[in-house]
């Protein structure tokens, strides 16, 4: 799976702990990663993703369905799902601020008779807003 | 050039080299199951 993950495009490092099942990936600086290919990579491998956690810096930005999303490169962005960290960042849309959040973008759900969908877009759930 | 002009050039540099923020995905980490 290391080998899987670090052929794709974007990716840094790979460490992977075998004990407590925990997968950190360090991006490179030319910001080629994209979370859904490493998510699919991973399924491809044979391996299930409980959860995925990102840091990120970006513009908060509406997209045209008036969602709040995070914005990383003009053809990158992760729609906000709304909660009080999110509601937070409101006043920030379209400003030239750049944020760094920490927080979920994938969690199997619960329940074993759910199969989760790996190709579903993405949601970040901010877990942290953090102070720059 | 006077000094009033040439201070003001160098507070315009100072401010143009002030490292900006740069929106990044920074780190991933993932939790996985069925690992072996």
């Amino acid at each position: 799976m290391k080998q899987h993950l670090q052929r794709q495009s974007g990716v840094a490092n790979v460490e992977v702990s075998l004990i407590d099942g925990k997968v950190d990936v360090t991006p490179k600086e030319d910001g080629q990663i994209e979370p859904a290919k490493l998510l699919k990579a991973t399924y491809d491998s044979g391996v299930s993703v409980a959860e995925l956690d990102m840091t990120a810096s970006g513009r908060v930005v509406k997209d045209t369905a008036g969602n709040l999303s995070l914005q990383i490169k003009p053809n990158q962005s992760f729609v906000l799902a709304p909660n009080e960290l999110s509601k937070g960042l409101e006043p920030l849309v379209d400003s030239a601020t750049v944020v760094t959040v920490h927080g979920q973008l994938f969690k199997k759900p619960a329940g074993k008779q759910k199969k989760a969908d790996a190709s579903a877009p993405l949601k970040l759930l901010i877990l942290e807003v953090k102070k720059e | 050039m006077n000094r009033k002009h040439f201070a003001l050039l160098l507070l315009a540099g100072c401010v143009f080299v002030v490292p900006k923020l740069e929106a990044q995905i920074r780190h991933i980490e993932m939790r996985v199951e069925g690992m072996t």
